[in-house]
């Protein structure tokens, strides 16, 4: 249960509100860098914590994010031409570079200085592994480069998807870490899906239907342990990171790649679900990178040419009933993704948290939210560092491990919960 | 073209008809402190408004046979003074109440009764309270923040 004022305070991330300036402390995915696939290819809209960019990818390769609307009438440089080192509007030909600075205004003398006085706010466009990274906060406190380990490996070990939610980022955020959802929302998964099945550790997971938890704090957001009974006197434990604002990793099965995801807000009632699957020691193979393209595992098939899922609250998610009657799915949804998105969307846009009937098994999304807060008046009210900017704080790993009974995760697992270059993750 | 029922019901629009009535509490909490430290938080959280939570101190306890003491006065066996509660926290900060930990798990366990733990501190003057509470707790919250304590109670609507 949270009261209204604090449920407003965590989901609303325009400029000029306390979480809006949390996130702009941070590095955070953009877009795909896919999306520019070439020198001077079109412009790409880009909203962000409910501000409208356009990004480009200019003649020499160099990436921008700069206010989508012209400084000269307000038309959308989204129509603009990609050319020559700048992006020009169509409507009068003003042009900027990806600073953002007008750089020629045609009707203005030859020689005139007044186009350097126009100046598009911009921010800075990254390249990080298959992402397109952008810091949207003060200059003056801007970080090093984001270190988590899945932008880091070489690109045959990696793959990112990203998907539209019709959400607040919160809602789809918490689901990542919450253990408990998996053996019921996700149970057919489990048994089927390619990117998961054939684990000694889902075994555990379907025996075991009532995990408990342990949630303690990291340096840069949370470890939330769940732990279900293996062999006599062990336990199975499962290890999910948050680094705080928004990424969270999936504790991993098997040898399959590990996977994750980042949640950034669009807007208050729309959010980027940015998917990730790894592999730190090998490239992933073909069977494994085509069932990621086909939407398996936490990624999804999405409507040609655009990033929404084929499935989605237009057409009840093609929810298939029969399928859930056999057992195929737990909820008539198909695919990991949309079975939480399907959920998560049907709360309505930002959920009233007032309402809700909390149990402690809940206790990790309790402590993210009361992280969340206290960092965001902290920051609003005396300019404190919240935890995740610092890079080092990037460098988790998630980890599926059987322990003895006795056993902490906590101190068992500190090494198999930080990124060891050239060593495989610790799996079940 | 009309929206489908799913993109109708999730509309901010359609929010406004959900049934709306103010929400019961429903649980009837026993918040145990194990040692001197957790009983000093223990108090603060005890000043506030809850619904039924009770407030007691475990310190000493090594049985099932043991007492706990109110923390508004009053001593109670401990098995009676978990009759009729669906959900007990214990705080801890110290190895010290590992024992009581263990007797309260054990008879939460045999009840149903369900337990969650929040250890106070940085985690290590309390290792053997942590594993003692393990076998029994649904939930072991381990935080430095003294204030995630009444942020459990208070989204437990205790």
């Amino acid at each position: 249960m949270l009261r209204k004022d604090i449920n407003e305070l965590l989901t609303q991330t325009g400029p000029g509100t306390p979480m809006g300036e949390l996130f702009r402390q941070y590095w955070v995915p953009a877009l795909l860098a896919e999306e520019l696939p070439e020198n001077d290819c079109p412009p790409v809209r880009v909203k962000l914590l409910s501000e409208r960019m356009v990004a480009f990818r200019d003649s020499e390769g160099r990436y921008g994010l700069v206010d989508e609307f012209c400084a000269h009438r307000g038309a959308s440089l989204w129509f603009g031409r990609n050319e020559g080192a700048g992006l020009r509007c169509p409507y009068h030909g003003w042009k900027y570079d990806i600073t953002g600075q007008c750089i020629e205004v045609p009707s203005e003398a030859d020689n005139s200085s007044f186009c350097q006085n126009v100046q598009l706010t911009s921010y800075p466009l990254v390249k990080l592994g298959d992402v397109l990274w952008t810091y949207m906060g003060d200059t003056a406190t801007q970080p090093p480069l984001p270190e988590f380990e899945w932008v880091h490996v070489p690109d045959e070990q990696t793959y990112t998807s990203k998907r539209w939610q019709q959400s607040n980022w919160l809602q789809a955020f918490e689901g990542g870490i919450d253990s408990s959802h998996v053996t019921f929302l996700h149970s057919g998964g489990l048994k089927s899906d390619p990117l998961f099945k054939g684990a000694k550790g889902n075994e555990y997971n379907m025996k075991d239907t009532k995990p408990f938890f342990e949630v303690a704090d990291s340096d840069g957001g949370l470890f939330v342990g769940a732990r279900r009974n293996a062999e006599e006197g062990t336990y199975y434990w499962r290890i999910t990171p948050w680094v705080m604002p928004a990424f969270t990793m999936v504790p991993p099965r098997g040898d399959h790649p590990v996977h994750g995801h980042f949640w950034v807000p669009i807007d208050d009632e729309n959010c980027w679900t940015y998917s990730f699957d790894y592999h730190p020691v090998r490239a992933l193979t073909d069977t494994e990178r085509q069932a990621m393209i086909d939407g398996h595992g936490v990624h999804t098939r999405t409507i040609p040419g655009t990033y929404r899922p084929v499935a989605n609250m237009d057409n009840d998610y093609l929810i298939d009933r029969e399928a859930q009657k056999r057992g195929d799915t737990y909820s008539g949804v198909a695919g990991i993704a949309m079975q939480d998105a399907s959920l998560q969307e049907s709360m309505g846009p930002i959920v009233d948290r007032s309402k809700e009937r909390l149990v402690p098994a809940d206790s990790g999304i309790i402590k993210a939210r009361q992280k969340l807060r206290k960092a965001a008046i902290a920051l609003r009210d005396e300019g404190v560092t919240p935890p995740g900017v610092n890079p080092e704080h990037h460098r988790v790993r998630s980890a599926a491990v059987v322990l003895p009974q006795a056993e902490s995760f906590l101190d068992s697992c500190r090494d198999a919960v930080k990124v060891n270059p050239g060593v495989s993750q610790t799996s079940v | 073209m009309s929206l489908s029922e799913s993109a109708r019901a999730a509309s901010a629009s359609e929010s406004r008809f959900r049934i709306d009535v103010p929400i019961a509490p429903a649980r009837a909490a026993r918040v145990i402190a194990l040692d001197d430290r957790a009983v000093t938080v223990a108090r603060r959280l005890a000043e506030r408004p809850w619904a039924h939570a009770r407030f007691y101190t475990a310190a000493g306890i090594r049985d099932t046979d043991g007492l706990l003491h109110g923390l508004n006065g009053g001593i109670s066996p401990l098995e009676e003074a978990l009759t009729g509660t669906d959900v007990v926290v214990v705080l801890a900060t110290e190895d010290g109440g590992r024992a009581a930990a263990a007797a309260i798990g054990r008879i939460c366990r045999q009840r149903s009764i369900t337990t969650a733990g929040v250890v106070l501190g940085d985690g290590f003057e309390a290792d053997d309270a942590v594993a003692a509470l393990r076998p029994y707790a649904r939930v072991l919250l381990l935080t430095a923040d003294e204030s995630d304590a009444f942020e459990l109670l208070t989204a437990l609507r205790v």
